[in-house]
């Protein structure tokens, strides 16, 4: 475990208004591990995202991917360099075919062979995104969103994925197969994820480690084992 | 019966007009809902840059092209220097600033040519044409008018349709924060948006302005009638802005054959209304399935 972080982010200070939402977080994500990211709401575990994918503007702070400071990039740019975002309540292109909004997920690929590949891949993985692959993304159910959305940023090959409430508005039996898939994705294709939850034991379930956010600022962050067993943690922060 | 005919043929002739006007905002409000006031505008200057070719070279397929040409650039650099800084300043910005490029490039206009009437050439002849002894209503170059922009429309189709750019372009207007998460960079779709409006609009003032010759405010009945084509068909559907100018062309044509031609802008306004009490969001929109 002597690899270079492949996501850093180094004492950012970031917020909406005057009061800084994110104030002094800092995270290191291994390549090939599930960082899990907890907290109530309000603590700031989606603007830590957004922070990262750019559409929020740090005041200061490092957000280094593969050692190279992507803070105050445009959202694209950090998108092309590597970074997927699957936002929270999905964010499919509903207008769109399932096709299309896989298509758009490769579009950061030039070559055409790696991108009709990376299609062919998800096909292979997601079965029940073939069978759809022609109809508007807005007949799905909320489950095959899910996973569009996922398969969706994977058409990029990115390097590191960040997911914001995979779980939010899906039933049980749907959220352990979600989460299922973020391991997968760890273990065959040794993606860095962040998992953003408030499922908090889903969430460790599957984590390497995990961290707890408390307005603004990371109260705990251990292996995920210990998270889950610290008992006076899981009173306050995580509910379970 | 003949009438009928001469009034409906002319009115799709017409109708493809303003479904060229009419295409050229439903680009520009897609990507950035922002309506352009000076559509018309630039698609009278872009006509202007061909009838200078024209009159120098004396081919008219070369101002033709030129035209074209010009439209694209012309979109794509006031996108970029005039209207690019309004960007996420709220909607009244862009209103007052495209109000004030209209009133900006019809100044220029006068001063570069001068405000006289002058006459613009058609493609070919503008003598009707005739199915033995029946007028049809329309020439050879009203034909030819129907074709350029079903041809253009169809080729924008194919183009959203089956390419990487048309997939960046639709992926924008449905939602420009997902398409950034995927790494487009918008602002370059929004620039080819613009400089796609642009070449209809030149389309449209090329092929409308033999009718209604040539001076700084000639295209701001059609632009007028070119908004109205675009709301009926949903401000942000290019099939509906086809349909909705086609419509509008036919009925504006029955109207004004049968009533008079003298309110022709009027009956417009009343097509609108009615159009706008009985399905508000237009006939083609994606507004009401978006906010299920």
């Amino acid at each position: 475990m002597t690899d270079a972080p492949a996501l850093a982010v180094e004492d950012i200070v970031a917020g909406y208004g005057g009061v800084p939402v994110l104030d002094g977080v800092s995270i290191t994500a291994r390549p090939g591990t599930i960082t899990a990211v907890l907290g109530a709401n309000g603590a700031g575990k989606t603007t830590l995202l957004r922070t990262i994918s750019g559409f929020v503007r740090p005041r200061r702070g490092k957000v280094l991917v593969g050692g190279t400071d992507l803070a105050r990039r445009r959202p694209e740019d950090i998108a092309r360099a590597g970074v997927a975002h699957v936002p929270e309540g999905q964010g499919v292109i509903t207008e769109l075919t399932v096709e299309e909004n896989l298509r758009l997920g490769a579009l950061v690929t030039r070559d055409r062979a790696r991108r009709a590949a990376a299609l062919d891949d998800a096909y292979r993985r997601f079965p029940v995104l073939a069978e759809r692959k022609r109809r508007a993304a807005a007949t799905l159910s909320g489950g095959e969103r899910q996973i569009l959305v996922i398969a969706r940023a994977l058409m990029s090959a990115p390097r590191v994925l960040l997911l914001d409430e995979p779980s939010l508005g899906l039933a049980p039996r749907v959220i352990a197969q979600v989460m299922d898939l973020i391991r997968q994705l760890r273990d065959e294709a040794g993606l860095t994820v962040l998992l953003v939850e408030q499922n908090a034991r889903s969430a460790l379930g599957i984590a390497d480690t995990g961290l707890v956010l408390n307005l603004g600022r990371v109260v705990a962050e251990s292996d995920a084992a210990t998270l889950a067993a610290d008992v006076g943690l899981r009173r306050h922060y995580l509910g379970f | 019966m003949q009438e009928f005919l001469e009034f409906t043929f002319g009115g799709i002739a017409v109708g493809m007009i303003y479904a060229a006007i009419a295409l050229s905002l439903v680009l520009i409000w897609r990507g950035t809902r922002v309506l352009n006031y000076s559509q018309g505008g630039m698609a009278m200057f872009t006509t202007y840059i061909a009838w200078v070719v024209i009159r120098h070279t004396g081919n008219y397929w070369l101002g033709f092209v030129v035209a074209l040409a010009a439209g694209l650039v012309l979109g794509a650099v006031l996108e970029r220097t005039v209207v690019r800084p309004t960007e996420g300043k709220g909607p009244l910005n862009s209103v007052i600033v495209t109000i004030g490029l209209l009133i900006l490039i019809e100044g220029v206009a006068g001063i570069i040519f001068g405000g006289q009437y002058r006459s613009f050439p058609a493609a070919f002849s503008v003598t009707g044409l005739k199915i033995g002894n029946v007028a049809l209503g329309i020439s050879p170059t009203d034909v030819f008018t129907a074709v350029a922009v079903l041809a253009a429309a169809g080729l924008l189709a194919l183009v959203f349709r089956y390419t990487a750019v048309g997939l960046r372009l639709r992926a924008t207007a449905f939602s420009q924060s997902v398409a950034r998460l995927l790494g487009v960079r918008i602002g370059r779709v929004l620039t080819l948006g613009w400089a796609l409006a642009g070449l209809f609009g030149a389309l449209a003032g090329v092929l409308v302005t033999p009718n209604t010759f040539l001076y700084p405010n000639s295209m701001d009945a059609i632009f007028v009638l070119g908004f109205t084509a675009a709301v009926i068909g949903g401000l942000d559907s290019p099939v509906g802005a086809v349909v909705g100018g086609v419509l509008l062309g036919v009925v504006l044509s029955y109207a004004g054959g049968y009533l008079g031609s003298e309110l022709v802008l009027v009956y417009g306004l009343v097509v609108l209304a009615l159009v706008l009490m009985i399905r508000p969001e237009g006939l083609f929109s994606s507004a009401t399935a978006r906010r299920v």
